[in-house]
This record gives C-alpha cells, structure tokens and sequence, in this order.
C-alpha cells in the first residue's frame, strides 16, 4: 500500500473514481460545446433550475436521476416560455425562472419537517455514490456521447457559421434543440457527484482549458476530458488526505487546471514574443 | 396576522428590506436594461467566501463580502459591460469557483457547519444594526448615482454602438454602475443571502418591465413592487420557519408569472376583441 | 428537388470548347415578379431576372437595397412574400468571412468538409471519399498546402477561398458570393475573379453581390437592386447613368476618365450589412 494507492482500497473510493470517469468524460467533450457555444449561463441555469425536482426527489424517496431530470424539463420549458416575453430579453427571463426555482427548491428542502441533508444536494456527494447511480450515470453518459458524435458535423457547421449552416444541410434549430437536450443530460450526469451549485465546474473549466491549448476541436475535446479526469482525481486525492468536502475540491482543482492553462498560454505568448 | 411584526427582530428587518428595495428597486431597473443579471447573480455567489472567511475569522462580514465582490466587479464584471461574448463562461467559473472555496472554508476549515445555510439564503435573525446602515447607504448611493448618471446608464444600454460613436460610453460610469450592483448585492445578503439575490436585484424590476416602458414609472413601480414582495416574504419566513431568501424568491417569481400570464390574457382578449370589430 | 436536363458534360477540362448559345444553357434560377421581406412588408420587390449555366451575375446596390436578402430568398431561408423564385439546383454560399467565428477550432479542411453534410445520411460522418473530394476543392482552389492551417489564421482572400471550396464540396451548380472582395488587396482579388471565371466556365450559375462597378462590367450580366430591381441585363447596354443614379441614389460620387475613359462610379463604403 502506497500513498497513491491506498485511498482507492475502499469500495467508496473505487465508485468515487469511477464517478469522476464518468463525469469527466461527458462534462469534458460536452463542455466544449458550452464554451464554444457560450451556453455557460444555459448550464448554469439548468442546473440551478432543477433544484425542486431534486428535493422533491429526495422527500418522496424516488431516485435523484428521475427528480432530476422531471425538474430539469420543467426548467427548460420554464426557460423557454420566459425567453418568449418580449420586452425584458434573455438573461432577465433566465434569471427570474432560475431565482424563482431555486427559491422554491430551497424553500421545499429547508421547511421544518424535512430532515437535513440539502447540502448534499447542493454541494453534491460524490462519496455517496451508489452501485445503481452508477450504472444508470454511465448508460446517459454513453447515450450522450453517442449522440454528440452522430451530431458532430452538425453542430461544427452551426457553430462555425450559423447563417449559411441551412444551405449546407445543417439546420440551426434542430442543432440548438439537441445541444439543449445534450446539456441537460450532462447536467443530469454530473449533479450526483457535484451537485446543484457546483455541476457547472465540469461542464465549463476543463472545456475552457483545453481551448486556450488546443487548435482543434477532437484534440480540444480529448484535452478536456484528460483535464477533467485528472483534476477530478486530484480532488479525490486532496478530499482523502486533506479531509476536505470531495465535491468542492473536484470543482476547485477544475477552476484550478482553467487558471494553470490561462498562465500557460500567457507564458507561451510572452516567450513567443521575445 | 401581523403580530409577527411585533417582534423587534421583524421590524428590524421589516426597515432593512425596505431600504434595500430602494436601492435594488432603482438599480434593478438598470440590471434589466444593461442585461446583467447574470453578473449580479456572480457577484452576490462571489461574495460567499467573504462571508465565511470573515465568520471564520471574526471580522466584519461586509468588509469581507465587499472585499470579495469589488475583486469581481473590477475583474469579471469589467468584462462584462465590455464584450459582448466569452465572458460568461469566466463569469459561471469564478462564480463555481467561489461556491467551492466557501464550502471548504466553511464545512473544513472553520466548520461553521449549519451556518452555510444562513449565508446561502439569508435569515431572519443575521440582520443587525449595521446592515441596516449599510442599506440605507447604498439605497442613498443608489439613487444619487441614478440621478446624475442614469442617462448615460441609459443610452449605452439602448445602443451601445450608437453611444461609443456619440461619445457617451465612459467606462467609468459603468464601473460606478458595476461597483452601485456589487455594494447592493452584499447589502441584500443578511436577508436574502449570496445565492438569491437576484430575488430582489432582478425579478421585480422584470415583473414591472412587463407593464410600463417608461422609466421613471419604472423605477417608481419597482421600488413598491420590491418592497410589498419583500414584506410579504418576510411575513412568509416567519410563518413557515423557511429563509426569508427563498420566500420572497418564490413571491416575486409567481407574481412575475402572474403578470406574464395576464399580459398574455389581456393580449388574446384584444386581438379577439380587433377581430370581432373587423368581422362586424 | 427538380434537376433540370444538365448540358452535357460540365467540363472538368480547363477550356471548354465552344459552349453553346447563352438562350440554350439550362435556367438555374429564375425570378417572376418576385417579392421578399422579414415580415408582410416586402424589404425588396418586382424582381425578375434568370441566371443560367455559365453565366456570372453582378448584383449591385447599396447597403441595404436588398443584396442580403435576395441571397437569403435563393438559399430558402425567405419565401417570397408574391411571385415566384425557382431555383432548380442546389445552390451554395460563400458569405462575408468577417460573419463567421474566426475563432472557431477548424482547419482549413474541415470547413471544406462542411460541404459534404448535406449529401451523407445524418448519421454518417464524412468518410475518405468526401475527404478526397475535400482536399481535391482546396487543391482546385489553390489552397493545396494550406487545408492544416486554422481558418481564423489564413488571409481574407484565402478565407474566401476554402468558402469556395466548401460550395465545390456541396457540387453547388448555383454559387452566391455576398461582397468577396470587400478587404483583399489586388493580388487576392484577381485570382479570386479568376477562380470565379473558371466556376463559371465549369457550367456553374455565379452570383456576386458587390459594391464594385467597374468589377461588375467584366462579368455577363449586372443585376440592380434598390428595395426593388432598377434594371438587369448586360453591363455594357445597362451600366447607364441613370441607371446607376437610381441604384445607388443621390450618394454617388462620379469620378470621369479614372482608367482611360471609362466613367467610375464610387458608391459609399460605409460596411454596414444589410441585415
């Protein structure tokens, strides 16, 4: 037993560790569409957004991937039907849908009769991962990752060019459609290990470093879910030893690889230019 | 019903929101035209290791949210009311940023433990003296500064590109405007706490958007609608035991929604109304 | 969609020989009496011109009289709001680069290879066959060396060029290029009028959208545009000063004897896109 090995030795950590492949994985290759589609507020918001259905989830005892993802349909209709108003634009509408939601989640988690545990919601419990939150977390994320390659060259022409994507065959709505649902499934993925307030650490730091480094979007997606794993690791490594919350510091050591490749890429352009 | 405002605490924070829908009454209204709520929603998040570094090591906890949130409105924000796109992907990573930095402050270094909830939501009973001094400042901050910029604030927002080539644009009357949102936002946290500010900074001044363009009786309608969902959220707070964050968050978003729903209502009423009148 | 009869051979040789009459060429657009606009007011109106095989046509206007939008009518993004647009092949687009993120993550190759969506199944990725058609456009366009380079990093003239490629890609027959010469400096813009003669040549239907009149009387035909169509036809018998009077307005500047005799007509260059 050696100090790389030893945290892994207890079947907590094993299924931690493989959380963090799954999370990493479809929050890297995902996540690179976010950043590039500047979506960030998007996840931000669903994640957010889906606050009651988790609870609710939670209080009937139903399990959190099916909360979850009733609360984050109901969100992004929320959205959708708010985005319509004319008059107060985008951002406002989101954040009103969004505030109202968490507002009711908190205010449902926090009642009197409900037993404590919101913080595990919120800030999430990776360490807490079951068997069957396992299984049902790799099959969307396999399901996910499927879809974005079948959509590949879809989205790469919306992105590049939204207003000649139709004359090449690439329908910008339906690409926005399925980015919406691909990132509430990434959502739905990530909220058992980091939670509500912190699911968008994966989505958006690992996608965010590995632009700053690459030039391509495969290598960009494969930096991303490289960086992703590893910080995720990281973070298991520094819980384990240093005892801190797991969830925060997996989403730490994310912001944290962001801020490295940010000092990277500033280094490389200041050698670049003497 | 009301013996709940007996209570020297209630009325206490019964003045504090007052004050604050003042300030964030007149300030919300530019949030809403500038399209910064989701910068309003960081720097109140940002705000939260702050709180907890200054819980923890037991100095002013408005010291240490300002602190925090000044760091983000000169960085983050700055950006923001810059450029039109990229930073929001740097907004959602310094807000995620400073959500884990607090939690591990909070649950493994200081252990304050039950307290992250108050500082998530707000409370009742952490509003003092000082927040409500600290209110009544920025309420007064708030309005001055509406005053003698609002025009400029006004016509960047309705055309950015038109106002650089008039030479209206001067970034320091959005960094006024940046740091007015940063103060508001750590002023609103003893009562709505960092993750729901915007239940006061943006909703009401959306829900009034939705019935009058014109902006004094903008400004004038939110300031009262602010304060009515306010007090009724605090009155909800003391009744169901829940933070007063979440129940005005809950009120103002259904009242949002109330009036949405109804604007439609009355929109479908007078096309139909248009459409018998042309039949006839 | 309806492929009408193709001429025969559509000359992969670099000179074809003789092409027939130009009233003999297959129509590839045609417009009757045609109106497009955003909402029930049309922004453009009483259009009626042909484009067949072969032939470039120059659109010419001034920002804001309908260049845009006619585009977006012939790509299918408008209806007309009255008369009748047909467009009897697939038509592809090269639009203004500086509207697309040069930012974006691709190579040169991999923008050509967005030509390649529309003929594939939706869950097909381009396989070595588009691969090979890919490399063979940027080749054709001059740009062999280059298809590794990010897009965002090449020249505004080579940009322009790897647009090409894509609609070469997309076996576009009807090619729509919205101001290609806006920014390139004379190097850049005589191989891109080049390629544009060769597309031609190659049975292709070309339509420029510029602000360049003495540009525009190189090519077959000029098309005028001012919220509705002041005049179509040959450069030579249309290019008149009236005609360029109502096109662009009062805002012309007329400059005499600029190259020899010709009359140069500077319109305003504010770059402002019409919608």
């Amino acid at each position: 037993m050696d100090v790389l090995t030893d945290p892994f030795s207890a079947g907590i950590m094993q299924r931690a560790l493989l959380e963090i492949l799954i999370l990493g994985a479809v929050g890297g290759a995902l996540g690179c569409w976010i950043v590039l589609a500047e979506l960030s507020y998007g996840a931000e918001s669903l994640a957010h957004g889906m606050f009651p259905g988790l609870v609710i989830a939670a209080l009937a005892g139903i399990p959190l991937l099916l909360g979850g993802a009733i609360g984050i349909v109901v969100a992004a209709l929320a959205v959708a039907l708010a985005g319509r108003i004319p008059g107060i634009g985008r951002d406002n509408a989101v954040a009103v849908v969004v505030t109202t939601l968490f507002g009711l989640g908190v205010l449902l988690a926090l009642s009197p009769d409900v037993p404590p545990g919101i913080q595990g919601l919120l800030f999430g419990d990776i360490l807490g991962t079951s068997k069957r939150d396992l299984i049902a977390g790799a099959a969307l994320a396999a399901a996910l990752l499927v879809a974005l390659r079948l959509m590949h060259w879809r989205l790469l022409a919306v992105g590049f060019d939204r207003t000649s994507a139709r004359s090449l065959g690439a329908s910008p709505l339906l690409a926005d459609a399925v980015l919406l649902v691909l990132m509430a499934g990434a959502v739905l993925v990530a909220v058992q290990g980091l939670g509500n307030l912190l699911v968008v650490a994966v989505l958006v730091a690992p996608a965010a470093a590995a632009r700053l480094l690459c030039r391509r979007l495969l290598p960009m997606m494969a930096a991303a879910v490289a960086i992703a794993v590893v910080a995720g690791i990281a973070g298991l490594y520094l819980s384990y030893y240093a005892k801190v919350a797991a969830g925060a510091s997996v989403a730490g050591l994310m912001v944290a690889a962001y801020l490295l490749a940010r000092l990277g890429a500033l280094a490389a352009n200041v050698t670049a230019r003497t | 019903m009301f013996e709940a405002f007996d209570y020297p605490f209630m009325q206490r924070a019964l003045v504090e929101l007052l004050l604050l829908s003042l300030a964030a009454g007149t300030l919300g209204t530019w949030i809403v035209v500038r399209g910064l709520a989701f910068y309003s929603h960081g720097v109140a998040a940002a705000a939260f290791p702050g709180l907890v570094l200054a819980d923890g090591l037991g100095f002013s906890a408005t010291l240490g949210a300002f602190g925090v949130a000044l760091l983000f409105a000169l960085t983050v924000g700055q950006l923001a009311a810059r450029t039109s796109s990229g930073h929001d992907a740097l907004t959602a990573l310094v807000l995620v940023a400073a959500l884990a930095i607090g939690v591990v402050l909070a649950s493994d270094v200081f252990e304050s433990g039950a307290n992250v909830e108050t500082l998530l939501f707000g409370s009742l009973l952490a509003i003092g003296p000082d927040d409500v001094r600290l209110a009544a400042l920025v309420a007064v901050l708030a309005l001055l500064a509406t005053a003698v910029l609002g025009q400029r604030w006004l016509a960047v927002g309705f055309d950015p590109a038109a106002a650089r080539a008039l030479g209206i644009r001067s970034p320091l009357a959005d960094l006024v405007l940046l740091v007015l949102i940063a103060l508001a936002a750590v002023a609103t946290l003893s009562a709505v706490g960092t993750l729901l500010a915007t239940a006061l900074l943006v909703v009401p001044a959306a829900t009034t958007r939705l019935l009058t363009k014109r902006l004094l009786p903008w400004q004038a309608a939110t300031v009262v609608l602010a304060a009515v969902e306010g007090t009724a959220g605090l009155w909800l707070s003391f009744e169901t035991n829940a933070p007063p964050g979440a129940t005005i968050a809950v009120i103002s978003g259904g009242l949002f929604a109330l009036v949405a729903l109804g604007r439609a209502a009355a929109g479908a009423l007078a096309h139909a109304r248009a459409r018998k009148v042309a039949v006839a | 969609m309806s492929e009408q009869p193709k001429r025969p051979a559509p000359g992969a040789e670099p000179a074809p020989p003789a092409p027939p009459a130009p009233e003999r060429r297959a129509t590839l657009v045609a417009a009757e009496h045609l109106a497009v606009g955003y909402s029930a007011a049309p922004v453009l109106q009483e259009v009626e011109f042909q484009l067949r095989a072969g032939e470039r046509i120059g659109v010419l206007g001034p920002n804001g009289g309908g260049k845009t939008t006619l585009f977006r009518a012939l790509l299918g993004e408008l209806k007309p709001l009255a008369g009748e647009l047909r467009v009897a092949v697939r038509a592809g687009t090269v639009p203004q680069t500086e509207r697309s993120r040069l930012d974006f993550p691709v190579s040169a190759l991999d923008v050509a290879l967005m030509g390649a969506i529309a003929g594939r199944p939706w869950w097909q990725r381009p396989g070595r066959r588009e691969r090979a058609a890919a490399h063979a456009a940027l080749r054709r366009v001059g740009l062999d060396g280059l298809h590794d380079r990010s897009f965002g990093e090449l020249s505004g003239g080579q940009r322009q060029r790897v647009l090409v490629a894509r609609a070469l890609v997309q076996d576009a027959r009807v090619v729509l290029l919205d101001e290609p010469f806006t920014g390139l400096d004379n190097v850049s813009t005589a191989r891109l009028e080049q390629l544009l003669d060769e597309l031609a040549q190659e049975g292709r239907g070309v339509l420029i959208a510029t602000h360049d009149v003495e540009q525009a009387r190189a090519w077959d035909r000029v098309l005028c545009l001012n919220r509705r169509q002041i005049a179509f036809g040959p450069p030579a018998q249309t290019l008149s000063l009236e005609v360029l009077a109502s096109t662009y307005g009062g805002s012309i500047v007329t400059l005499e004897e600029r190259d020899g005799e010709r009359l140069a007509i500077l319109p305003p260059h504010h770059h402002h896109h019409d919608h």
